[in-house]
């Protein structure tokens, strides 16, 4: 399995996409690309319009304006589109009386795919020891991944998750999302949905962000990092002598620390050292602040309001 | 479409539902038949010479239709109560498709219900019945395939208003309260209204079109052809009944626009 699948590209676009559930607003004008090859993060607190969205995508809700393609059509046109798109969605349910197997042989029948191929997802997603029982009695996790077999049973070139991470233990999450990674490595598409950040931060490679129905990001997840530049943290025993050097190698943005160490932004670690070397002064301590994304999220989507 | 048939298919019999409500029906038709068949014995023994059981067949029938439509309902409504129908309309490719392939299932287990019924009724009223007059092997097929498609059409009826309703509770009890109470009494008004169009409305309804259709032959077989009709009105509650085929139309007719409407209603609606 290399490269494309199938026909088109597994590309989604989504143009001036507007959904208003009566005087309500859930969607206004997002247009954003999401392109094959990679994972590309959904991101926006709880109520920004990110389900409303992935279902306009799925052909589940109409939008009330605008619209959204995947391979250059809408998803009603796609021939077979359960075999083009996979979902998991946050409302899917089961009949609870039926098993995790009878339920997979049910989507098998309905995409024309073999039953042969329930049996492959059950291993994939490690069902296979459950799938005779009914459904009614599973954890959120084993139904969180009962959804992710049903998505891949027709082998689709584009995959959108919901919120996938809900119900999962930290093994399941790192798990889905080495998954994702290599279902995208193959020039699938992954579209995934998360409020938190930190749960997609590890995982895309490009992120939409949006809020209040609006987009207020879309982009590379490095290009949001460097955008807010990162900061060095430097302990060091002189302090004002080692301010002065990284004042005159060009560092604008220093600060003091209340523990004493400088916070030099927009630097590298090598950078500064070189600096501290160079300048004669020792150097206790050298950490590269992980941008706290996080806030920076907090900060975009508190724009709105 | 096929495939669609086929999941739908696998839908039905990986569930309890189907048998569940298999049960009861069985149930009825031994109850109401032995009974029947008792009522036969009773009849040849006093000198009579009918065929009650055709009567007590075709009532049971009657009875299945309820049956057939509440399974309809519930599997319909029941994607919206579980939360299943978005699973159902991503993997079917097309509303359209998930309608259709529902109509079928519960035009096929309302039809097997009604087999059911009219394959134990018979076996239980002949257990009852030593003596007096017999129901003809064609009258008691005839009357059999009368009631399997009128069971088929209540279960496109209830799968219809399932869909259209999207709500459980709310699709079963609209129907048990119309077949129950509302064409009772929407019945009566238009019997007792003094219009005589009025009153030839009542065999049109849905409840007793499927009502006139099972009862015309039996009690044509019974009353002979001067009477079958007073005998139809007076078992359906209805005014100047069409013949058997007439008012399986008029059934088909309702539950082709209760399809309609749910197929519009089904394409314009947001799942979220």
């Amino acid at each position: 399995m290399t490269a494309r699948v199938g026909g088109g590209s597994g590309r989604i676009t989504a143009h001036d996409l507007t959904k208003r559930f009566g005087a309500v607003a859930a969607v206004s004008g997002l247009t954003f690309t999401v392109e094959p090859g990679q994972v590309t993060g959904f991101l926006g607190p709880n109520g920004s319009g990110k389900t409303t969205t992935l279902r306009m995508i799925l052909g589940l809700v109409t939008p009330t304006s605008g619209e959204a393609r995947i391979d250059g059509v809408r998803w009603a046109e796609l021939d077979a589109p359960g075999r083009v798109v996979g979902a998991v969605l946050e409302a899917q349910g089961f009949h609870p009386g039926r098993t995790g197997r009878a339920h997979l042989r049910v989507c098998a029948a309905a995409l024309g795919v073999p039953d042969a191929r329930v049996e492959e997802v059950l291993e994939l997603v490690g069902l296979v020891d459950a799938a005779g029982r009914g459904v009614g009695g599973w954890s959120l996790g084993m139904k969180q991944r009962l959804a992710l077999a049903g998505a891949l049973l027709g082998d689709p070139r584009v995959l959108v998750l919901d919120e996938p991470g809900n119900g999962l233990d930290p093994e399941g999450i790192a798990w889905l999302r080495a998954f994702l990674r290599g279902f995208a490595a193959h020039g699938r598409t992954v579209l995934v949905s998360s409020h938190l950040l930190a749960e997609v931060e590890q995982g895309v490679d490009q992120l939409i962000v949006i809020d209040a129905g609006r987009c207020v990001y879309q982009g590379g997840l490095e290009e949001l990092r460097g955008r807010r530049g990162a900061r060095v943290l430097v302990a060091c025993p002189d302090p004002v002598r080692l301010a002065g050097a990284l004042a005159a190698a060009g560092f604008g943005e220093i600060d003091t620390l209340p523990d004493g160490r400088l916070a030099v932004a927009g630097a590298d670690a090598a950078r500064v050292g070189d600096v501290a070397l160079a300048a004669g002064v020792a150097v206790h301590g050298l950490v590269e602040e992980r941008m706290d994304l996080e806030r920076m999220f907090l900060q975009l989507t508190a724009g709105g309001r | 479409m096929t495939a669609a048939l086929r999941a739908e298919l696998r839908r039905v019999t990986s569930t309890r539902l189907w048998w569940a409500l298999l049960i009861p029906v069985a149930v009825l038709a031994a109850v109401v038949n032995l009974f029947g068949g008792l009522l036969g014995d009773a009849v040849g023994d006093s000198g009579g010479d009918l065929p009650v059981l055709l009567a007590s067949v075709a009532f049971t029938l009657t009875l299945v239709a309820v049956f057939a439509g509440v399974y309809g309902a519930v599997i319909a409504a029941g994607e919206f109560r579980h939360r299943t129908v978005t699973t159902t309309y991503l993997t079917a490719g097309g509303r359209g498709r998930v309608l259709v392939g529902k109509l079928a299932a519960a035009a096929g287990v309302g039809g097997l219900y009604a087999a059911a019924a009219a394959v134990v009724g018979t076996a239980a009223g002949l257990a009852g019945q030593r003596g007096g007059r017999l129901p003809g092997l064609p009258e008691l097929l005839a009357v059999a395939a009368i009631g399997v498609a009128v069971a088929a059409l209540w279960g496109v009826i209830g799968a219809g208003l399932g869909t259209l309703l999207a709500n459980q509770v709310g699709a079963l009890v609209a129907l048990l309260v119309y077949l129950q109470v509302g064409e009772l009494v929407l019945a009566a008004v238009l019997n007792n209204s003094g219009s005589p169009a009025a009153a030839r409305l009542t065999p049109y309804l849905p409840g007793n079109a499927g009502d006139v259709a099972i009862y015309d032959l039996p009690a044509h077989a019974l009353a002979g052809p001067a009477f079958g009709d007073q005998v139809v009105e007076q078992l359906a509650g209805v005014t100047a009944p069409p013949p058997w085929w007439g008012a399986l139309a008029v059934l088909a007719g309702w539950a082709t626009l209760v399809a309609l409407v749910a197929s519009a209603v089904a394409d314009r609606r947001d799942i979220t």
